[in-house]
């Protein structure tokens, strides 16, 4: 019996690993994928922010009368900027902010009246810094003005103690991070853990999408399709049995599934380097992150069966589906549910609800997550384990009643 | 000999309220022996195709039986299946393989041993004088020659019943006269052929008997000959648009 299966696997593999243009869609697609969108999107970003940084924003700063000096300082801190200044008097205020409005300008800075003396009195004054949060590059000209006019502030604090005759020390109530020895990090988390925690946020996604994608894309056409063409009557009135045509054909989809898990999963490994250089606070361990031989057998552990899982699911509705095409429209709202399902677990935190650990699917890829993030708990494997094994027996066993059920078989 | 004995097959549609039960066949009996070519005809939505799903263990009888010798497709189906070769109305074979590999695939399916698979496969490719396109995947082939390998994969087994439903739908005059012949030369080997069409002409040179199928109910069964004498017609066809033809003195 078991041979009869080997039989029917072995033309399904033969088909899919000799078969080029499914051959690119199961293994080529969900490795390249991820790196080419990430390296673009690193790309892109880096030319935005070149093309910020050479960018020379446009800023007026109107002010009143009596002001002079202070206004001076506040030049003085912009000097660094790569800015395009104009200075005017307070009564061109309306048409500079319309300026604004049409993005002509990035920033209007308005200056009150006798700055010189508020500062001279100790009394407060007020800036307003007019911004057009749709232009491209106001928000980035506000940030570096409040950068600029913050180092502004903070010398006329320092003169004012000064001359108050207290301590300079009293500006600075205390340091962070200051004084830690040449051979000490802040971050301590574990060599590669930082990547580890970027990649488990994300990984558990794409091995469901691909999973189920590639589970749709053998399963369907496996037994589906061959109703559709007709052929299945021809396997079905041959010496098989009809376990043994279920096994063949699962086992095929969830080679499948399992090619395109692996495939992806080395696709965002390679992807990473671009991910990490975008995000920015990520330090410097990152480069080096390696699954040990424990996370990858713990991989499997959870993958497989989940693949058992996926496969069984789209197997079975395969069996039912008239054709194709019906399978498809049956299978679209279930891979929709995963598809959230794998977004929910991307942004769940460190510690997932109890429930996530409970249902299947959900389980599985929580404990993905863990593994990637290098604190897995054997139970909670195992568990995932148990869980998508025994849902996929229950699929198989309806599977295999649908296979002997001419109403489902011969459905018009 | 093959023997179907008041076969009746319904099926249930819809659920509910609105469940209906339709008599796709309806009391059939007929026989056919070894070297005979049995021909079920009918229009569309007679019962054909239920009627050799039933015979080939594809789906069960609601009522009566069908015999091979003394094994009935009730109790004895794998046996029923080992000597049956069916061929489905529409079959469109997997394009990626090509016709030798098919071939192979399906005998050892059958459980036949590589030296008897290379005998059956030369025997049939001869036959259907498929030889030029063994080695091609069945994607670049024509219509004709994708039917011609259908039939050589459901015949691999050498099986004593053939059992085709409408074996010459869609085929050109060529090849629809080269699976004819083949079809005779089986039964002329001795095996029983019963195929299906809504074809009188091709029917009437190649079937030795017939059964004509109007909703699931067998009108007329008989040699050429038994049918005419008991109608005012004079050949098969015109008896056949008797049954269906509205004003058709049967209708
Ligand atoms: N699986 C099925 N479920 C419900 N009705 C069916 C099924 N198969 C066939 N029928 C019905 O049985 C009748 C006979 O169909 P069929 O045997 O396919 O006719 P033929 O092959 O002569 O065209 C039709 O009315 C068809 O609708
Ligand atoms: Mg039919």
């Amino acid at each position: 019996m078991f041979k009869d299966s080997l039989i029917i696997l072995r033309k399904e593999l033969r088909r899919m690993f000799t078969d080029r243009r499914l051959l690119f869609m199961l293994v080529v697609l969900p490795l390249v994928m991820l790196p080419l969108m990430y390296s673009f999107m690193g790309k892109a970003n880096k030319a935005r922010m070149v093309e910020i940084n050479s960018y020379s924003s446009r800023i007026a700063i109107c002010s009143g009368e009596g002001g002079e000096e202070v206004k001076g300082w506040f030049l003085e801190s912009l000097f660094t900027l790569n800015a395009h200044i104009e200075t005017t008097g307070i009564n061109e205020l309306d048409s500079l902010k319309q300026r604004v409005i049409d993005k002509d300008l990035e920033l209007l800075v308005v200056m009150p009246e006798n700055m010189d003396e508020h500062v001279r009195d100790n009394s407060v004054f007020d800036l307003s810094i007019f911004y057009n949060s749709t232009g491209d590059y106001s928000m980035f000209a506000f940030d570096q003005v409040d950068i600029a006019f913050a180092a502004v502030a903070e010398a006329i604090i320092r003169k004012r103690i000064i001359e108050s005759g207290m301590p300079e020390d009293v500006l600075t109530a205390f340091t962070i991070n200051q004084q830690l020895s040449a051979d000490e990090t802040a971050d301590l988390a574990e060599e590669g853990s930082a990547m580890g925690k970027l990649i488990g946020v994300m990984m558990p996604f794409f091995i469901v999408i691909y999973l189920f994608a590639n589970s749709m894309k053998v399963g369907l056409d496996s037994v589906a399709g061959e109703k559709e063409r007709g052929t299945l009557a021809m396997l079905l009135v041959n010496q098989v049995s009809r376990l043994s045509i279920v096994l063949g054909k699962m086992i095929s989809v969830m080679v499948a599934a399992i090619v395109g898990a692996v495939s992806s999963a080395i696709g965002l490994r390679i992807a990473s380097r671009y991910l990490i250089g975008m995000s920015r606070d990520s330090g410097a361990s990152i480069s080096d992150y390696t699954m040990g031989s424990m996370a990858i057998l713990q991989f499997a552990i959870v993958v497989v069966p989940l693949a058992i899982l996926i496969s069984s699911l789209v197997l079975l509705v395969s069996t039912f589906a008239r054709n194709v095409k019906e399978g498809q429209g049956m299978i679209m709202p279930v891979y929709i549910a995963v598809m959230v399902m794998g977004v929910t677990t991307m942004q769940t935190g460190d510690i997932p609800p109890e429930w996530m650990r409970l249902a299947p699917i959900f389980n599985s890829l929580v404990v993905l997550k863990d593994i990637f993030m290098q604190n897995a708990v054997w139970g909670n494997i195992v568990f995932s384990l148990a869980t998508s094994l025994a849902v996929a027996s229950v699929l198989v066993f309806i599977t295999l009643r649908m296979f002997n059920d001419e109403r489902v078989l011969f459905r018009i | 000999m093959l023997r179907v004995e008041r076969l009746s097959k319904e099926f249930q549609n819809g659920r509910g309220r609105s469940k209906t039960t339709v008599k796709a066949v309806d009391n059939l009996c007929f026989q056919c022996q070894p070297g005979e070519i049995y021909g079920l005809l009918g229009p569309n939505g007679a019962g054909k195709t239920t009627t050799l799903r039933c015979l080939s263990t594809l789906i069960k009888p609601t009522s009566g039986n069908v015999f091979i010798d003394q094994f009935n497709v009730l109790e004895h189906g794998q046996i029923f299946r080992s000597r049956i070769g069916f061929l489905t109305s529409d079959m469109k074979l997997d394009g990626y393989f090509t016709p030798d590999y098919m071939m192979n695939w399906f005998g050892r399916l059958n459980k036949m041993e590589a030296g008897r698979i290379e005998q059956q496969k030369e025997k049939l490719f001869n036959d259907l004088q498929m030889t030029d396109f063994v080695n091609k995947k069945i994607d670049q082939l024509s219509t004709g020659m994708k039917q011609k390998t259908a039939v050589a994969i459901s015949l691999i087994h050498d099986p004593e019943v053939i059992i085709f439903d409408e074996p010459t739908n869609g085929l050109d005059i060529v090849t629809s006269k080269a699976v004819t012949d083949f079809l005779v030369s089986r039964a002329e080997s001795g095996k029983i052929v019963i195929i299906s069409t809504h074809n009188m002409t091709i029917a009437e040179k190649l079937c030795h008997r017939f059964g004509i199928l109007v909703d699931g109910e067998l009108k007329e069964e008989g040699t050429l000959n038994e049918i005419i004498e008991g109608s005012t017609r004079d050949n098969l066809e015109d008896v056949f648009f008797s049954y269906i033809l509205p004003g058709g003195s049967h209708v």
